[in-house]
């Protein structure tokens, strides 16, 4: 089937097989910060905002997305208040999972500009980072929710 | 081979693709199901996706009931105003479910219709009594949340049947209610126990508290104590005293048995003192 997705502001049009995850054909379209890691909604790297709300690509329908706004961190671009934050809290180390945590922040400022740091774990609590920088992880969140108000 | 992915508009045309082909599967937000289907467990032909059909995202406050269309989102649940103000304990066992990002996708008919033992919103709607709403070409039918939980994965549902409501009454009579959740392995993992409790008024000055357990038994469990007059100690014993005659845990990579029974019984404890404290601010 052909689909229609808009990713980032832009339509892309893609052939797929009806039941692909959006995991897979973010991917197939070179949106390479999304990644795959556990398959089963339980990490976050593969985590991507759809119409503004967070979803685990690898659980869900890209047919499903089609009229829908998605959003990637490439989306973002480097000046974005959040990534700026995560830059300069050097929140990473390899860094697979940080475009996962960064989407996860995006919707969680949205909804809560000013959030605590119990209210960013429990905001990113279903993400996993093997490499372990939560420390700096929240310090970035908390960076990226002060700088947005100056 | 991948299930075929059907889209009726309307709940008429659902239900008859369902009556049509034994093997075609509801799907809901597909967060149980996508998994199934990656671990090669499911032989489904078809998932008849719901989300295109009007009005199962509703959301219904009509004074003494929430009327909950099975598309309303986990995460919904957890946040909207009226859920929380109205249901407090149903908002907080929703809100525990897995993470926002689940929560976001997953909703409040394919939780339920999933059946697992372990889930945490229906501990709570079998506190509340509520009733879940089944249509199939058969037509509609209420099951009361305390007959829908039949067997270890198991419920109610007939092949072909949508959960297209979930009604939770919403009762003056409800003096205090809490929900308590323990994981083993990771603060938002499935819980090893859980709890969901809540002291209700009965002709005056009678109180009853009803008690129900997830996680402790093939299905999520439920029982009700008579504490009327009782001291918050009396009340512990008498509600511990019951939840044990109705655990049964099944042994897993969370828990042995006897590990389980225990947090079990933490859970009712600390069920029994959060609803002892509501009381008395009240
Ligand atoms: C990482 C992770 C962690 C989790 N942790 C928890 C937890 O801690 N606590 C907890 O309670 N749950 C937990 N869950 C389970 C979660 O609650 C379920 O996956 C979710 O609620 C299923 O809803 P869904 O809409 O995605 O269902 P689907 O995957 O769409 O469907 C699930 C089942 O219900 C059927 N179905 C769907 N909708 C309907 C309907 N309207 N009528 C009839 N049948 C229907 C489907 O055919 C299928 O059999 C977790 C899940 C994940 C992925
Ligand atoms: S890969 Fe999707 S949540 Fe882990
Ligand atoms: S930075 Fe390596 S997994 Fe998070």
């Amino acid at each position: 089937m052909n689909l229609t997705l808009n990713i980032n502001g832009t339509v892309h049009s893609v052939y797929c097989a009806e039941g692909d995850l959006l995991l897979d054909v973010l991917r197939r379209l070179g949106f390479t910060s999304v990644r795959e890691g556990c398959g089963v909604g339980a990490c976050g790297s593969c985590t991507v905002l759809v119409d503004g709300h967070s979803v685990s690509s690898c659980l869900t329908l890209a047919s499903r997305c089609s009229g829908t706004e998605i959003r990637t961190s490439e989306g973002l671009g480097k000046d974005n208040p959040v990534v700026r934050a995560f830059v300069d809290e050097g929140a990473l180390q390899c860094g697979y999972c940080i475009p996962g945590f960064v989407m996860m922040a995006t919707e969680l400022l949205s909804e809560n500009p000013h959030p605590n740091e119990k209210e960013i774990a429990d905001h990113l609590e279903g993400n996993i980072c093997r490499c372990g920088t939560y420390r700096e992880i929240v310090k970035a969140v908390l960076l990226a929710s002060s700088s947005a108000s100056n | 081979m991948n299930p075929r992915i059907l889209r009726p508009e309307s709940l008429a045309d659902a239900c008859a693709l369902l009556s049509q082909d034994e093997d075609a599967l509801v799907y809901g937000g597909g967060t149980a199901l996508q998994i199934l289907r990656k671990q090669g467990i499911l032989s489904a032909s078809s998932f008849v996706d719901i989300s295109g059909i009007p009005g199962l995202n509703n959301l219904h406050h009509t004074g003494n009931e929430l009327l909950v269309g099975p598309m309303v989102s986990i995460r919904r649940m957890e946040t909207d105003p009226v859920v929380r103000e109205s249901v407090p304990i149903a908002s907080a066992a929703y809100a525990k479910v897995a993470n926002p990002r689940v929560r976001n996708t997953a909703t409040v008919g394919g939780n339920i219709a999933h059946g697992d033992y372990r889930l945490d919103p229906p501990v709570a709607l079998l506190v509340l009594g509520a009733t879940i709403k089944a249509t199939s070409t058969a037509g509609t039918r209420a099951i009361p949340i305390d007959k829908f939980f039949i067997d270890f994965q198991l419920t109610a549902l007939n092949r072909g049947e949508i959960v297209t409501s979930i009604e939770i009454p919403i009762s003056n009579d409800v003096v205090a209610s809490t929900f308590v959740k323990f994981s083993s392995l990771s603060a938002n993992d499935w819980p090893s126990a859980s709890a969901a409790a809540a002291i209700v008024a009965r002709d005056g000055e009678a109180q009853i508290l009803r008690l129900a357990l997830g996680a402790l038994a093939p299905t999520p469990v439920m029982t009700a104590v008579d504490i009327t007059g009782m001291r918050e100690a009396q009340a512990t014993e008498a509600a511990v005293e019951s939840a044990m005659l109705i655990m049964d845990p099944l042994p897993d990579v969370r828990g042995g048995v006897e590990y389980k029974r225990n947090l079990g019984r933490i859970a009712v404890e600390n069920a029994v003192r959060n609803l002892w404290r509501d009381r008395q601010s009240v």
